[in-house]
């Protein structure tokens, strides 16, 4: 268990999984996190096995993902189960360009909170903080 | 002109001391605006910075007769499922009206997976279609008359897709019986897609997708002379980030890497530079993207002509033009068609060859037969109703749009040479300054939507609209794979597999190789396999 600081910043890590290959958007708010005074290391485009092996290296407080295609149904999933294997348990964020139709199914596979488009910068860094505290305590 | 000033300093006078909705307007690249233009924003000889169209500088259009000739052809993308769920939407939109193709390839195709590649989950028929073999694309155009119709094949990253996707519609044409000094399309073979604006898992560097993407300019212009080998991908570009002058530095800079790259190479600037083609954007702000376009043809031409001393007509800039994805929103998606319509109107003054109208559902999944038509409407529209294609380059002379002209002009010239005294393309996507210029565009556009200061329409979605969902054809296309594995000579194929190596290895253009692999029954995925053995992969400094 790491030191419960109020100081320490809130380390999130950023991820596009699999192909899709739009990146503007998480690089956009990774850097908008920093800006927020987040700690943020920014993964880019990975496949699943290795977003998982990057938070077991690094276990970030926050593992945000982002999708621009459906392959989320197949690869959140995956990805959460690869981590539960490992004994970790990031908050799990997406965001991307996802109907909101899908947001139930997204929360029932283990997704704390889904960011569609358009939610601003600061909602997201909220909502994060807000995640974030309780699972510190546990 | 004396009189014009000192009337305007009074209407100066006038407006400091009426109240405004703003102090100060800029263009969304950045450009300070003056409330009104007059005869006195415009310098310069009209014969030289405009003319007349056909005739340089092609400011007003790089044709004669323009529209009045011929209209625009109405190019709408589709590609999702196999080879034969998209045979049939390239069908739908003949039968109702498009006159060229536009084919996207999903994501494993584009980075060069096969579709039972473990890589590949979820991705498969997703956003364009999966084409695997040569095979899935003899399918695919078994009944499209590929000699009639000109087809636009969406394979943007050099080496892997661009190389393979290429190799095969040469080979299905040629067992089409379509004689190849005829073939006409496009295919979009541009390093900087698999390099800077889109990522991936795997990627290539620049230096070998630069070299590839070559390849098959040079391959193209000599044995499919109608064909352009390279479609330089302004649109992309700006997606990702850029402003309108940034698109067009970059495209710019890299076309010029290109020519001086085949000149090297022993090719001559008529061989090749016909081949040569164009893809831009059209954003949301009207005037700026009007303006654009007709900038770019003069940069082009000035480029060709004072750079290169080419003869005057190949100095003509050939674009297609794709209306901003990235502008379309999520929040009340019909508005969608509106802002599509304005951004397609633009290109059309702004004199473009071809075009593609975004459907409204692009925020969500590709376009359902209903959305892929309402875009096709929307064309149809402004050819057949509108009369606005029956005067050629229409906004030419508005004091505006010409001072627009030049600014934007002026800023293409200045970004061309931030690109080139930082090395060149290649270089600059090298050590990671371009992705940093289009980061810090992306940042600044999304802060000021942030702060305010750029509104956009729409509220939370209350509009329930149908989505799209490609039929699942993974296990049908793991199936098929399986046994065309097992229909092939090892041998044969092997030999071919490490001759293109080889050939890698040499530096010799790898298209012929890429097509014996093909003709011995390889993979789009085996064939990128030995790409990636010989050059290795590269990870973009971001």
């Amino acid at each position: 268990m790491e030191t419960k600081s109020v100081e320490k910043k809130i380390k999130v890590m950023i991820a596009i999984p699999g192909l899709d290959s739009h990146w503007r958007g998480a690089m956009v708010i990774a850097k908008q996190l920093v800006k927020r005074g987040m700690e943020v290391v920014y993964l880019g485009n990975r496949f699943p096995e290795e977003i998982v092996s990057a938070c077991v290296q690094e276990d970030p407080n926050v593992l945000g993902l982002s999708f621009h295609s459906d392959s989320y149904r197949k690869l959140i999933p995956e990805i959460i189960k690869g981590l539960r294997e490992n004994n970790l348990n990031p908050v799990l964020v997406v965001g991307g360009s996802i109907p909101k139709r899908d947001y139930p199914f997204l929360k029932e596979v283990g997704v704390h909170e889904v960011f569609g488009p358009g939610t601003s910068f600061d909602y997201i860094a909220k909502r994060i903080r807000e995640l974030v505290v309780p699972s510190r305590m546990k | 002109m004396e009189k014009i000033k000192t009337a305007k300093e009074r209407w100066m006078k006038n407006f400091k001391n009426s109240k405004k909705r703003k102090e100060f307007f800029y263009t969304l690249s950045g450009i300070k605006l003056k409330p009104l233009y007059t005869p006195d924003d415009v310098s310069g000889d009209y014969l030289e910075k405009l003319g007349f169209s056909g005739e340089i500088p092609y400011t007003r259009g790089i044709y004669p007769t323009m529209y009045l000739g011929k209209f625009w052809t109405i190019r709408q993308l589709a590609g999702f499922g196999g080879a034969e769920d998209t045979a049939s939407r390239l069908k739908f939109l003949i039968e109702k009206g498009v006159t060229g193709l536009n084919i996207t390839f999903d994501y494993p195709t584009l980075r060069g997976f096969d579709s039972d590649d473990p890589r590949s989950a979820g991705e498969v028929g997703i956003g364009g279609v999966a084409i695997d073999i040569l095979d899935d694309m003899e399918e695919l155009f078994k009944d499209i008359p590929i000699g009639r119709i000109t087809v636009s094949l969406v394979a943007c990253n050099p080496v892997a897709c661009a190389a393979p996707i290429y190799s095969m519609y040469v080979l299905t044409a040629m067992k089409k019986g379509v004689d190849l000094s005829k073939l006409d399309g496009t295919i979009q073979n541009d390093f900087l897609m698999e390099t800077l604006v889109t990522h991936a898992p795997r990627m290539f560097s620049p230096q070998y997708s630069f070299k590839v993407e070559c390849d098959i300019v040079e391959y193209a212009s000599k044995n499919t002379p109608k064909w352009h080998g390279i479609s330089f991908v302004g649109y992309n570009i700006r997606e990702a980030g850029a402003n309108a002058i940034q698109e067009c530095g970059i495209v710019f800079a890299h076309a010029i890497a290109v020519i001086e790259e085949l000149l090297e190479r022993g090719l001559k600037l008529e061989e090749f530079v016909p081949n040569l083609s164009f893809f831009f954007c059209s954003h949301n702000d009207f005037f700026e993207e009007i303006a654009k376009f007709r900038a770019a043809r003069r940069v082009w031409y000035k480029i060709l002509r004072e750079r290169f001393e080419a003869a005057e007509k190949l100095c003509r800039l050939k674009f297609h033009v794709q209306t901003s994805g990235a502008s379309l929103r999520a929040q009340e998606p019909l508005n969608n068609i509106v802002r599509a319509a304005y951004q397609a109107l633009s290109a059309v003054l702004g004199g473009c060859q071809s075009l593609h109208v975004c459907a409204f559902d692009e925020p969500f999944s590709i376009p359902t037969e209903t959305s892929a038509l309402v875009a096709l409407r929307t064309q149809q529209i402004l050819q057949r109703e509108t009369n606005i294609p029956n005067v050629i380059d229409p906004l030419g002379g508005s004091y505006f749009v010409e001072w627009l002209t030049d600014e934007m002009e002026e800023r293409i010239f200045d970004y061309i040479e931030k690109i080139e005294s930082r090395g060149g393309i290649v270089k600059c996507v090298e050590i990671g300054w371009l992705h940093r210029e289009l980061l810090n565009s992306a940042m600044e556009y999304e802060e000021k939507v942030e702060s305010g200061e750029i509104k956009l329409v729409g509220e939370e979605d209350e509009q329930d609209i149908e989505i799209f969902h490609p039929p699942d054809i993974l296990e049908e296309q793991k199936m098929k794979l399986g046994e065309f594995r097992k229909r092939r000579d090892p041998h044969k194929l092997n030999e071919s597999v490490s001759r293109l190596k080889n050939a890698c290895r040499e530096g010799e253009n790898v298209i012929p190789f890429v097509m014996d692999c093909l003709r011995a029954k390889a993979t789009i995925g085996e064939i990128v396999s030995a790409f990636e053995e010989v050059f290795g992969t590269w990870k973009p400094r971001v």
